[in-house]
């Protein structure tokens, strides 16, 4: 991956304001950047690993890890598009249905809410807003067994639902989405609306989604990756594997290694096209990232 | 302006769906479970003549409690969040504090080579390293015996570092970032004075830089120790490879064990609900802490 | 607008719906309506090897009954798991593969279908002993498809290289181990699995243990008898003086300590073989070697795993299912398929069968020998008596976690002792009688 990139641009250091008094001896400048990049080795050697691993015959696998004797990355694409009935495709397409739906529709109610949370005043909104919080604080994994029991009794385990359904609900997002509203959405463009005699959810709809587009991306960008690394509450839900997302699927292929070593390759390939997506998405859109990420911890 | 009586209809239909989903798929499934946790299945001679569903009122609760197994799962929890607190924040400030300091280059490189371990989901991470742990298959342990270290990743010693190891791998980058972004809000002038003042870079660092991120830094542990509590992915891996990792390692995993294996699911809603509550009280806890230290 | 906001949320939801429809198409557990003409469908979850190739000649050879077939993970392995999962939500397959130990949990729970009605004359093909074991509370509720003697697999090569015989009895065994740490300070002659419940308790089984009985009414539970005790402490002992590795069973890194020659021994079932060694080993066709189990004076063998297949209770083609079943385990052709060309290595549980695996048996991963008389004469010193307690899912759970214990500190004994406890612990909370 980063290959990709060529020579990083430097930040622009504000060297007016921040240059120190006397130039810094070059021996803590090496020290810096050395740790520096011995972090970077250690959070990205493993997926190197990932990459080259997914190059070799199940013969080479087991072989040194940086040695290649024939380069078997096409083969391994064959045999994953043609294993059990091309049921890896399969796992794609959900993955991204599960994922791009899920968050769609999930960002969708969560900016809906928290821009409603922003720009009316209604009694006990701070009361309920603490509700809302209070959910961000449920584990997820802790409520996905309740989830599933609930959908046994109901009859919906084992659907597309009961996996599609409780992934759209997102807390934080309503978080995000309030701070978004209030710094994006300025009052007095919704004062001229109601000037001009606009109803609210026209307002909504046609002003203010424009405005809170950039935050929308951010809580669907968050939520998407969510959704593509759910692991618990498929594993509970989903028993016919037509109806797995990537993660439970490999999860499943893993699990048959040690009988039938012929998936080994086959889940190393299929876990590196399973990133593929998730980096793009990070790459193309860090800005989106980054504004989520710390707005938790700016406030 | 008095609030507007034609703003409420907008109101709730702007927050209708998103509370009809909060309700359905976190509120009442609580509920149901909390219901569920108070029965219990009963047979009886030898069993094989099927079962009846009794109240046991909160005998699943004191089972669960009662049962080592699920006590030595909070037991890990505790040693990992011991264990992997500490080393996550730690390196996340260093790392963070190195690249706001004026000596780092390719701020925006590193900042993004340390994040992306985190686009990857954990399922796949923990593959990931299970091969990269597993002697004859791992260039890790290659060149570790090479260099003469035999540390065994899969022993039943190791077991906690192992996991904790996969976890920071995830999380360290994405910490990184949020106390980068943190740093980086501060304003200018405070560094500038304190360079003015004659303060060294390190001491700039850590007399001024890191109280000032104060609060990123309770955000972050109050949501680690959230997450810890869920530990599932990583151990579900390791639990086939490392003797140490059992079935009910972890609470969440008792609680998957109790509903699928052992067929319990009033034991299993009776942990899981032990399981919120915890992490509620945890939450509060540290959220408290941190509001005391900040107000100080 | 809110015309818009429909459009929009309609578009979402029809693709949804569309990922549904699309997704029901290809699984369910539940097509082929039985008053039809067509064949019927009945659905089929296994991880035993050589189960595709089986399906496959069945249904080229079968017009009234179609199988369609699922690789699952081995039990252990969550395979289980998935079970229970489907069980209770009910889209569970018609024929699912249980081990004997753990088919008494899934009879206790309600999940299987009884099958006295249907295997009158199925029954007598299996000798009693394996017969018993799916036999509870004086119902069927199961078909075998193997015997799963345990034996010693050998490399012949180390052995013979170093001068060393395949061990008679445990003693043996010990000196054995000793002679290769001795030979190759990196080899050992075999592995202690504190992951697998069900391999130790194979080794109490042969050892004379008894952990379950029943009488009248009652269950006896004896998990630290003194038999088990005797393993416990004889295994804890080749572990503390680091004469046997401790790895999970089947894990990467047992099979690399194989690939790499410093696992030179394997204590395992006839299916083993097949399953785990010539699997994962091909590079090391013709070095192995079979022999008898090593024993306690007299030679004795137990079962570890081991197959049986079961309908499920929700299942409404039983019938076709038993068909199906009953084809699998006592036909000629699924046996010579299963094992000449999926290469399985199992012990078929049906006396007629024995000798047509034996047939269809390709020898060389053991450079000719004839693996199968060496498993013939292991299953027929199988120990008698033995019994599956009606939650081994729980006791293998407790054994589990203080087995993982045993290189740091947790003895063998000390973990019987735990799950004797929890065990009755578990059956009291049950509501069953343990006396």
């Amino acid at each position: 991956m980063t290959a990709t990139m060529t020579k990083p641009p430097v930040t622009p250091v504000p060297v007016a304001s921040r240059a120190p008094r006397r130039k810094p001896p070059w021996a803590s400048k090496i020290a810096v950047n050395t740790a520096l990049l011995l972090a970077t080795a250690y959070t990205v050697l493993p997926l190197t690993w990932l990459l080259v691993a997914s190059t070799k015959s199940l013969g080479d696998l087991s072989g040194n890890a940086f040695t290649v004797t024939e380069f078997h990355f096409f083969e391994n694409l064959g045999d994953l598009a043609s294993a059990d009935g091309g049921v890896y495709v399969r796992w794609y397409l959900n993955s991204l249905l599960y994922a791009v739906g899920g968050a769609g529709l999930g960002a969708f109610c969560s900016v809906a809410c928290g821009y409603a949370f922003d720009k009316f005043s209604f009694k006990g909104k701070e009361k309920l807003f603490g509700v809302v919080l209070l959910g961000v604080l449920v584990p997820t994994t802790a409520l996905a067994l309740p989830l599933y029991l609930l959908a046994s009794e109901l009859g919906v385990v084992n659907t597309f639902w009961a996996v599609f359904v409780p992934v759209l609900v997102n807390p934080f997002g309503v978080y995000l989405a309030r701070i978004f509203s209030a710094s994006y959405v300025p009052g007095e463009v919704l004062e001229a609306a109601r000037v001009d005699g606009a109803g609210e959810l026209t307002t909504f709809w046609s002003i203010s989604l424009k405005m809170l587009m950039p935050g929308f991306v951010t809580i669907f960008l968050f939520q998407f990756t969510g959704i593509w690394n759910n692991f618990f509450l498929p594993l509970v839900m989903l028993s016919d594997r037509e109806l797995y997302p990537l993660s439970l699927g490999l999860y499943s292929w893993h699990t048959v290694v040690s009988a039938e070593p012929e998936y080994y390759p086959l889940t190393i390939t299929g876990a590196l096209l399973a990133v593929v997506p998730v980096v793009i998405a990070f790459l193309s859109l860090q800005r989106h990232w980054k504004a989520g990420m710390t707005s938790g911890a700016v406030k | 302006m008095s609030v507007q009586k034609s703003h409420r209809g907008a109101a709730t239909l702007l927050m209708a769906p998103f509370f009809a989903l909060f309700l359905g798929t976190l509120v009442v499934p609580i509920g149901y479970a909390a219901y569920l946790s108070l029965f219990t299945e009963r047979s009886s001679g030898l069993g094989f003549g099927g079962t009846e569903t009794l109240f046991t009122g909160l005998g699943n609760y004191l089972h669960a409690l009662g049962d080592p197994a699920f006590r030595a799962g909070f037991g890990v929890i505790a040693g990992y969040v011991l264990g992997y607190i500490p080393v996550m924040v730690g390196g996340a400030l260093v790392l963070a504090l190195l690249l706001d300091s004026t000596l780092a280059r390719a701020k925006r490189f590193f900042q993004l080579t340390l994040y992306l371990p985190h686009a990857v989901p954990g399922i796949i991470a923990a593959i990931i390293w299970l091969y990269l742990y597993t002697p004859g298959l791992s260039p890790v342990v290659a060149a570790m015996r090479e260099g003469g270290l035999t540390w065994n990743f899969l022993s039943s010693d190791h077991a906690l570092s192992s996991v904790i190891n996969i976890s920071l791998w995830e999380w360290v980058g994405y910490n990184v970032v949020i106390f980068y972004a943190a740093l980086q809000a501060i304003p200018r002038e405070v560094v500038e004075a304190a360079s003015v003042d004659g303060a060294g870079e390190l001491r700039t660092a850590l007399s001024i830089k890191l109280p000032m991120i104060q609060a990123a830094v309770v955000m972050t542990v109050l949501f680690t120790v959230i997450g810890a509590l869920q530990l599932f992915t990583e151990p579900m891996i390791l639990n086939g490879a490392n003797p140490a990792v059992n079935t009910t390692w972890t609470p969440n995993m008792y609680a998957y064990d109790a509903a699928f294996r052992r067929g319990d699911y009033g034991v299993a809603a009776a942990a899981s609900i032990l399981l919120a509550l915890v992490a509620a009280l945890l939450s509060f806890v540290v959220t408290r802490i941190g509001n005391r230290k900040g107000a100080a | 607008m809110r015309h818009k906001i429909r459009t929009r949320l309609g578009a979402i939801g029809a693709l949804a719906a569309l990922g549904l429809v699309a997704a029901c198409g290809g699984g369910g557990a539940s097509g082929g309506a039985t008053g039809s003409s067509g064949p019927t469908e009945i659905t089929f979850w296994t991880w035993t090897k050589g189960s595709a190739e089986v399906v496959d000649a069945f249904n080229a050879l079968h017009t009234d009954v179609t199988v369609k077939f699922e690789q699952i993970p081995s039990g252990a392995a969550g395979g289980y798991t998935k079970m229970t999962n489907a069980i209770k939500a009910g889209n569970a397959p018609d024929v699912l593969n249980i081990e004997y130990p753990v088919l008494p949990d899934y009879v206790s729970q309600g999940s299987l279908a009884d099958l006295t009605p249907h295997v009158g004359e199925l029954k007598s093909k299996f000798p009693d002993q394996i017969r018993a074991l799916t036999e509870l509370g004086g119902k069927t509720w199961a078909v075998p498809l193997d015997a799963s003697p345990m034996v010693l697999y050998y490399r012949k090569d180390f052995f013979d290289a170093n001068g060393i015989t395949p061990p008679k009895t445990w003693d043996d065994y010990k000196a054995a181990a000793a002679k290769v740490k001795q030979a190759d300070p990196k080899a050992r002659i075999g592995t202690f699995f504190p992951d697998d419940p069900g391999h130790f308790a194979s080794l109490a089984w042969q050892a004379g243990g008894k952990w379950f009985g029943t009488s009248g009414d009652s269950w006896n539970v004896s998990i630290d008898d003194p038999k088990s005790k005797e393993v416990a402490d004889y295994w804890q002992g080749l572990v503390s003086d680091d004469l046997v590795r401790v790895q999970s069973a089947f894990s990467q890194e047992w099979n690399a300590s194989v690939k790499a020659g410093e696992t030179v021994a394997y204590v395992g079932a006839s299916w083993g073989a097949g399953s785990a060694l010539r699997a994962n080993q091909p590079d090391q066709a013709g070095k192995w070697a079979v022999a008898p189990i090593p024993n306690w004076g007299t030679p004795a063998s137990g079962m570890y795993g081991g197959s049986t297949f079961a309908v499920t209770k929700d299942s409404k083609k039983v019938e076709a299912a038993v068909k199906f079943i009953s084809w699998m385990t006592t036909n000629e052709q699924a046996i010579t398929t299963r094992i000449g060309i999926a290469k399985s290595t199992m012990y078929p549980a049906a006396a007629d069968m024995v000798p047509v695996a034996a047939k269809s048996f390709d020898n060389s991963f053991f450079g000719g020998q004839d693996a199968y008389s060496v498993y013939k004469d292991a299953a027929g010193t199988i120990k008698n008596g033995w019994t599956w307690g009606p939650s081994m899912f729980a006791t293998n759970s407790t054994l589990k976690d203080s087995f993982g214990t045993v290189t740091s500190g947790g003895t063998l004994t000390d973990a019987l002792g735990k799950a004797q406890k929890s065990t009755v612990d578990e059956l009291k909370k049950r509501g069953l009688n343990v006396s």
